[in-house]
């Protein structure tokens, strides 16, 4: 009897289970369904909408006019503006990822131990990240005032008259207070992730290294640095996405200005949307921007690899 | 004859009288009906009963009942609204505009119960990056008002005002020659309220303490500039960080940069239009000014990097004896530093050494138009609320109480600071040109050459740069 | 030697980086605005609350923080629940649909919604959700969407998989064993990414810039935008109208820092 009703019972639970494994992945479905559906609907539907949009010549106020390629051949060979942005923020990017990556770095290395002075002190450097930007960006537009701020009053105070330069309302140099203003916000996070990241490397390598009578610096090129090269690329991939959200920090202290030289992609594109009423071209200018977003993130992958390699 | 006909008699002589004979009007000595006046245009105020300086057909020039209204005769009365609900949007969240306005909707609402207007505010920067749109898909918002210029003319571009040029308060309560800025097509889509002067203000006592006179002319500022300089001054509180302020002065550039109003006119205008760029020996002669104003130190240290509250700062701890900014400035300054009320004035700045055309400048903007998309209950509403601001008592309030002047007509300016700038109103000034760039993009790249140019740059460089600039946003 | 003198040189000028603009903008909100510019650096001659009196009494601070308090609220809410069943799922999916999903939201990471700000515009307009503090709340969670799923899929991932092959054999279905085996496990990692969204919604500007015009429906970092009016000119109110909006964060950190730190810095550190 048993002989054969065991594989009567096997072939029905093989049954029960496949029809098991179908209802669990109709379950599966259903529960990334809300998110996905969403999604799809405000970010991807939009994105299509804009690379139709880049097509037209339209205000909001007339109907839209269909124009072709011509805004994207416009941007590309008769506006000098958009080069312009293009160079800013590719360098505002890259100085930011470099001096925040650079400074999180050291001062991390400086606070890995968890005495109560070093904690006392990441905390400290922490605060600026939970501040809004548009908080921040006020209090810096004030400390740079050429005339009644802060930093300007401290610099012809003790004689060095020649740094109290007219920060924010010059050409060459507005666009590099405002990246220190986005190092000074953002740093303090990132001094906690690599902490996070250098407190796993093994004392042991530490202890090897100075047996063998290297230096701290030695220690640092041979030990350190390999070992926390997988937190850079996480460090380095947010400050990067951070560093382009720094429209908030603009918009409240320059709006771009003067004369465009602190203006990044999405201010040029808000300024293109409201200032200009020219939305097919704002579009335009959107589907560059996730061009050079795209570029971007391939670059930091092949130069640092994705970082799971070691 | 019975007590309601004697009543009727009285009331008519009374009204008679005063039409002949102005009642509460000072008069400066000699300035009366029928007398001879020594300049021509020059006006004594803005009552029914002002008088004006007209030359007659015998060459001789008389002091005549000025005309300011279109219609001529007495205002009119407000208009009865229905009951209802309606939006007010604007770009005035200023404290005093507010504080007016509230009372002034409050009385409305009180005289009118069932009638209600909702305040919709928003800073000038997101009203024009925004409002149209909203006001367009929004029918519940009957009545807004907008600046005169791009702002203005893209709102009339979208065909959503309604035309008021038959309206009775139209013809009768406002000032005529203030209406222009809410024209379009020959329409009157708008009703322009606020009456600005955008001149220089300054501080009358540290003039008098400095024993300074109105410069006449350019040679005159720059000499004024150099003695304020040195006397540890800065002699303009510009601030060259906000364009919308920074742009202020340079309607006094234009005013005399051309021999005539028509020819700036049609000056601007083709520069807006892309027919000529800022290289023109016109503009040129424009950017020469301030070069001239930039080398004899009348503007501040770090002049770009100057913003408007550190400007206002300078004049009201008065480091600064001249604020080119406006009279819509002196309520700011005043909660700056109390000390400055009644202590400011507005001042010519005729910076030409030529032929002048205009002394000062004056602007109307906050023009109230009623939408064209709202129900015709709502429309009722707007226009009466209108119609009510539009006379002298509540144009009154609104006056003294937001330190603004408004183009009603038989409004009496109490607050010191108004009275003491309202003599401008007499003055030959001119509509401020600067607003003829209708295009967003040729105004504010036109303004940011000249702030670079005050910044030190040489016109050499910045016009044509600036002028490439405006080729391509105008080819796009 | 020189390594403890650069160590302390560079600690120090760092702290005075961050408490100096910290305490001259807390000083001022106690300033009036003329002393503000004349003397920044000095303790206040009157310490004024007039300031503060004005922003609660006119300005009517409370609507703006009362807007920001209920559209972080919901978002944060919202985004949870549907990112925390949507890495589950995705954590657990063997099909190609879990990888599709996931490269999906990978994507929204890379690209942030910036990109979209005119399509949105225009969509929001047209279907009239600007001016609503659901439309925000709508598109706040869409843009957070991909970074909560990308730190809840890694966290349960690393959920060990006996756990679940328990509940496998008990013949529990999945719904049953996220809310009885995984959620319960994954309440650090919801903390730590819920208080990462918290600040990240509370301070944001760039969409409720485009969609929120009624002064009404504004949030705290649009309405201290709004004190920077072209017209409007008072620094003194600009820091006490910070300090207020920045108060909440503040107080949160300091007695709960461990979890901001850890939350804010979530996902970028594994195990």
């Amino acid at each position: 009897m048993t002989q054969t009703s065991a594989p009567t019972i096997a072939t029905r639970n093989i049954g029960a289970a496949s029809r098991k494994k179908k209802r669990d992945a109709a379950i599966y479905y259903l529960m990334g369904l809300p998110a996905a559906l969403l999604f799809s609907i405000f970010y991807f539907v939009p994105f299509i909408a804009n690379l139709r949009y880049s097509l037209t010549r339209w205000d909001r106020i007339t109907d839209p006019e269909f124009v072709g390629m011509k805004n994207f051949v416009n941007l590309l060979t008769n506006d000098d503006l958009f080069f312009k942005v293009l160079g800013n923020n590719l360098r505002f990017t890259f100085l930011v990822v470099l001096f925040q990556t650079v400074f999180s770095l050291f001062f991390a290395i400086l606070l890995v131990r968890n005495t109560k002075f070093n904690i006392l002190l990441r905390t400290l450097y922490f605060f600026p990240t939970i501040l809004s930007s548009v908080s921040v960006g006020m209090i810096w537009l004030y400390i740079y005032d050429p005339n009644y701020g802060a930093l300007n009053l401290f610099f012809n105070r003790v004689g060095l008259e020649a740094f109290a330069l007219n920060w924010l309302g010059s050409e060459t140099s507005a666009l590099y207070a405002i990246a220190f203003t986005q190092v000074w916000f953002h740093t303090g996070q990132m001094i906690v992730i690599y902490i996070a990241g250098l407190q796993q490397i093994p004392q042991e390598l530490y202890e090897a290294a100075e047996m063998d009578g290297a230096t701290r610096w030695q220690q640092f090129k041979n030990v350190t640095w390999p070992m926390s090269i997988p937190t850079t690329v996480v460090v380095m991939a947010y400050t990067t996405i951070q560093s382009f959200r720094a429209f908030d920090l603009i918009f409240s202290m320059t709006q771009g200005g003067p004369n465009n030289a602190s203006s990044i992609f999405a201010v040029m594109i808000y300024q293109t949307v409201f200032n200009e009423l020219r939305i097919g071209y704002a579009a335009a200018q959107s589907i560059f921007f996730v061009l050079v977003l795209v570029l971007i993130t391939l670059l930091q992958r092949k130069v640092l690899g994705s970082g799971k390699e070691r | 004859m019975n007590a309601k006909a004697f009543k009727a008699l009285i009331a008519m002589a009374f009204a008679i009288s005063a039409t002949v004979v102005p009642i509460s009007q000072s008069f400066a000595a000699g300035e009366s009906l029928g007398k001879s006046c020594p300049t021509e245009g020059v006006m004594t105020g803005t009552k029914t009963t002002s008088l004006i300086c007209v030359k007659g057909s015998n060459g001789k020039q008389t002091w005549q009942r000025v005309k300011l209204s279109a219609g001529g005769g007495r205002p009119v009365a407000s208009l009865t609204p229905p009951k209802g609900e309606i939006e007010f949007w604007h770009y005035r969240p200023e404290v005093l505009d507010q504080k007016a306005l509230v009372e002034i909707i409050a009385n409305f609402e009180a005289r009118y119960p069932g009638t209600k207007i909702k305040q919709v505010v928003k800073d000038t920067t997101t009203f024009n990056a925004t409002a149209r749109v909203q006001i367009l898909n929004n029918p519940k918002a009957a009545l807004f008002a907008t600046s005169r210029g791009f702002v203005f003319d893209t709102f009339a571009k979208s065909d959503m005002m309604v035309d008021l040029s038959s309206q009775r308060y139209v013809k009768q309560n406002a000032i005529a020659k203030a209406m222009f800025a809410g024209v379009y097509e020959g329409k009157q889509l708008g009703v322009p309220y606020q009456y600005l002067f955008n001149n220089p203000i300054v501080n009358t006592d540290l003039w008098a303490k400095e024993k300074w006179t109105t410069p006449k002319n350019l040679t005159g500022w720059v000499a004024w500039c150099k003695d304020a300089k040195a006397k540890g001054y800065i002699p303009f509180a510009w601030p060259g960080a906000t364009l919308g302020q920074a742009a202020q002065i340079s309607n006094s550039a234009l005013m005399n940069s051309a021999s005539s109003y028509a020819e700036l006119e049609k000056n601007l205008l083709d520069l807006n239009s892309g027919k000529t760029d800022l290289t023109t020996s016109w503009f040129k002669g424009v950017a020469s000014i301030y070069v001239k104003l930039r080398d004899a130190g009348c503007f501040p240290e770090n002049p770009t990097g100057v913003t408007q509250n550190a400007a206002y700062t300078m004049f009201a701890t008065e480091k600064s004896p001249l604020l080119p900014i406006g009279t819509f400035a002196m309520g700011d300054i005043v909660a700056l530093n109390k000390k400055l009320d009644g202590k400011m004035q507005l001042m010519s700045m005729i910076l030409t050494d030529g032929p002048v055309v205009a002394e000062g400048i004056m602007n109307n903007t906050y023009i109230l138009s009623v939408n064209k998309n709202s129900s015709s209950r709502d429309q009722k509403i707007a226009n009466a609320f209108i119609s009510y601001l539009m006379t002298g008592p509540v144009g009154q309030i609104y006056a003294n109480t937001s330190l603004q002047h408004v183009n009603v007509l038989d409004v009496e300016y109490t607050n010191v600071n108004l009275l003491t700038t309202s003599s401008f109103q007499a003055k030959n000034t001119m509509l401020a040109p600067r607003f003829l760039l209708v295009n967003g993009s040729v105004s504010d790249l036109t303004q940011q050459a000249l702030i670079a140019i005050v910044g030190g740059k040489s016109p050499d460089d910045v016009l044509p740069d600036f002028s490439k600039q405006i080729k391509q946003k105008l080819a796009a | 030697m020189i390594y403890r003198s650069t160590r302390i040189f560079a600690l120090t000028l760092f702290a005075i980086l961050i408490i100096a603009p910290s305490f001259i903008v807390t000083v001022g909100s106690f300033k009036t605005t003329s002393e503000v510019y004349t003397k920044p650096l000095s303790l206040p001659e009157n310490w004024t609350l007039d300031n503060y009196r004005y922003l609660f009494e006119v300005s009517n601070v409370a609507r703006p923080f009362v807007n920001s308090t209920v559209v972080t609220l919901s978002s944060v809410i919202i985004t949870l629940i549907l990112a925390s069943m949507c890495a589950y799922a995705i954590s657990r999916m063997i099909t190609v649909t879990g990888k599709i999903l996931f490269i999906l939201f990978t994507v929204g990471l890379a690209i942030p919604g910036q990109v979209n700000i005119v399509p949105i515009f225009i969509l929001f307009n047209d279907f009239n959700l600007t001016n609503k503090l659901s439309g925000l709340v709508l598109i706040n969670v869409v843009t957070t969407l991909p970074i909560s799923i990308f730190i809840l899929t890694a966290f349960f991932k690393e959920l060990p998989k006996e756990m679940f092959e328990v509940s496998q054999v008990d013949g529990a279905s999945p719904w049953r064993t996220y809310r009885s085996i995984a959620l319960p496990l994954s309440r650090p990692a919801l903390g730590a990414t819920s208080i990462f969204l918290f600040v990240i919604t509370w301070n944001e500007l760039l969409f409720p810039l485009l969609l929120i015009t009624d002064s009404e429906k504004r949030t705290l970092p649009l309405t201290l935008l709004s004190f920077r009016g072209e017209f409007f000119s008072n620094d003194s109110m600009i820091f006490t109208a910070l300090m207020v909006a920045s108060i909440p964060m503040v107080l949160m950190y300091l007695f709960m820092q461990k979890s901001f730190i850890s939350g804010l810095t979530a996902g970028a550190v594994k195990g």
